[in-house]
């Protein structure tokens, strides 16, 4: 069992009359990303601000690298890197000048700031313009000086809200890529999404909120298991045998649609597929393609999201 | 990956970067420089020349130059007024998201309001003394106090402006809208300005407006900076500077509070 690096138990946050969040709990191993996914009001950026120590949570507990968020604080701040929805940059200053601030703030001798900052604007391929207002830079390279911002004290744990909100998708790609990079090298990292490629592609474990509770959470194919049935798609040669191949797969118990030359049906194992691929032989009908699909996130999250 | 991490850093330092932060955007931001620097140089400019011919008054000892009257008084205004921008400072600096980074570091969060009021101090230091320069130079300031005097009613207006900045950092922190904090400062401001000794003599004044001058604090503030300047009777020095002393120490504790809650 590996270290956990985020553990909330049982936290809930109450704005007024709101319940923001109501008694979530997640776990989140070391080295791991887990992706939260969920609409706007879900509560994913209060479960992220409660466990930056930017609010306290009104109930329950959450630990962030082994220290209390409330009590050990000082602590976590000093282990974690937050991107928030917004970049949080100081416009008039240099890209450059934004990071050694920050290192600074951190400890870091003015030495030692610049090297870091160096190290990182080239990292994130923004050497051309490190000695730029941060307002001279478009809103790609925003998201990335505040990425590299959250990223100045080498953070165990990285907490990305809903960080390729609004960017372009060859920013975003780059985004995901970078992140697939710090993880890689053994940061675990907490995402925020409402996209769901974003999640599949980056999160080793998902939790769905809503209204402030997890509806569910597991692997992205757990989730996908759980909710979605998997399909047989038949893409057949000539349009005069849908008719035929509809009927063999009624007749081993399937429930086919057709349209155009492609019939889909849902299946309750792999094995089915062989036993599709038979039937359609027996019947001498020619197959050009035959596929076994995955429901797709969409499927999970509307059916959770909006239980 | 490099083992090595930093785990923050002693509040000396703190202070000490966010405060070299403040300056640096102020310096980098030349517009900002051009109108901190027209926005005194006008009202002496104005000032000095609408109201030359009041010194013809009973009310003026003879002999007193506009200037020599008018530059303390507007030392204090233009620090009154600079400490305004501390807290429309703040209120930016949460918006643009900066104090949010600066919220999830291992920092002391106060010391982001004290380098604030520090750096804001400084500027407003080298305004006044820009002011004293050009009074000098173009409009023939030449005071009784001479250097000395005039520094001293500098220090004096400073204090009240790093005293009156902690107040608008308190609205600042409680408020969190830089357009409330405007109208707040100027509804605040003007009154306060021209319902004062600064301008004329409270005795020129129609006699509800020489009532309302009198309870004025800045009327105190002015006089005492007036009388460092001008080297007369030396009043309500001790008493200015602790009333600023008291109302930083009060506005100091609101800010604190009102920044420490969540964004």
């Amino acid at each position: 069992m590996s270290e956990l690096m985020i553990e909330a138990s049982n936290v809930s946050k109450t704005f007024g009359d709101v319940r923001a969040l109501d008694g979530v709990s997640i776990t989140v191993p070391k080295g791991s990303v887990l992706g939260l996914l969920g609409h706007n009001g879900a509560g994913k950026t209060t479960l992220v601000n409660l466990l930056t120590t930017m609010l306290p949570p009104t109930d329950g507990e959450a630990k962030v690298a082994g220290f209390d968020v409330v009590h050990q604080a000082h602590q976590v701040r000093s282990r974690i890197g937050l991107t928030g929805q917004f970049a949080a940059v100081d416009e008039a200053l240099s890209g450059f000048d934004n990071l050694v601030l920050i290192a600074r703030l951190l400890g870091a001798s003015k030495r030692q700031a610049q090297a870091r900052s160096d190290e990182l604007m080239e990292m994130f391929d923004l050497t051309d313009a490190a000695k730029r207002k941060a307002k001279t830079y478009s809103g790609g390279m925003r998201r990335r000086l505040d990425l590299a911002a959250s990223l100045v004290g080498r953070p165990e744990v990285l907490f990305l809200d809903e960080p390729t909100t609004g960017l372009d998708p060859s920013s975003r790609l780059g985004m995901w890529e970078i992140v697939e990079k710090l993880v890689s090298d053994g940061t675990t990292v907490l995402l925020t999404t409402q996209y769901l490629d974003e999640a599949d592609r980056l999160a080793d474990s998902i939790t769905v909120l809503s209204q402030g509770k997890v509806v569910a959470s597991g692997t992205s194919a757990e989730l996908k298991a759980q909710v979605g049935q998997r399909t047989v798609t038949v893409t057949l040669e000539s349009a005069s045998e849908v008719h035929a191949a509809c009927d063999a797969l009624t007749k081993i118990g399937m429930h086919p649609v057709s349209e155009g030359l492609t019939i889909t049906t849902p299946v309750a194992a792999t094995r089915d597929l062989a036993t599709i691929v038979r039937a359609l032989d027996d019947n001498g009908l020619e197959v050009h393609d035959i596929a076994l699909g995955e429901p797709t996130l969409d499927d999970v999250y509307l059916a959770l999201a909006a239980a | 990956m490099a083992t090595m991490t930093w785990q923050g850093t002693n509040y000396g330092t703190q202070l000490m970067v966010l405060t070299g932060r403040s300056l640096r955007k102020f310096f980098n931001t030349p517009a900002l420089i051009f109108f901190s620097i027209l926005q005194p140089l006008i009202m002496l400019t104005l000032f000095s020349q609408i109201f030359s011919s009041i010194t013809s008054t009973a009310n003026f000892a003879p002999g007193m130059t506009y200037v020599n009257y008018l530059l303390p008084a507007i030392l204090v205004n233009t620090a009154m007024q600079s400490s305004l921008q501390s807290g429309v400072g703040l209120v930016t600096d949460m918006k643009d998201g900066v104090i949010a980074r600066f919220r999830s570091l291992p920092i002391r969060l106060s010391t982001v309001l004290l380098a604030r009021n520090l750096s804001d101090s400084v500027r407003t230091g080298g305004q006044l003394l820009l002011m004293i320069v050009f009074g000098v130079l173009v409009f023939g300031f030449a005071p009784a106090g001479g250097v000395l005097g005039t520094l001293a009613a500098m220090g004096l207006a400073l204090a009240v402006g790093w005293a009156l900045s902690w107040v608008f950092l308190a609205i600042g922190a409680w408020v969190r809208n830089a357009e409330l904090m405007q109208s707040i400062g100027f509804l605040a401001m003007f009154p306060l300005m021209f319902a004062s000794s600064a301008f004329v003599p409270t005795a020129a004044l129609p006699s509800w407006l020489q009532a309302v001058a009198n309870v004025n604090p800045l009327t105190y503030a002015v006089d005492a900076s007036r009388s460092l300047a001008l080297a007369q009777p030396v009043t309500g020095v001790v008493g200015a500077l602790v009333t600023s002393l008291t109302i930083a120490v009060i506005g100091a504790a609101f800010a604190i509070r009102g920044f420490r809650r969540p964004l």
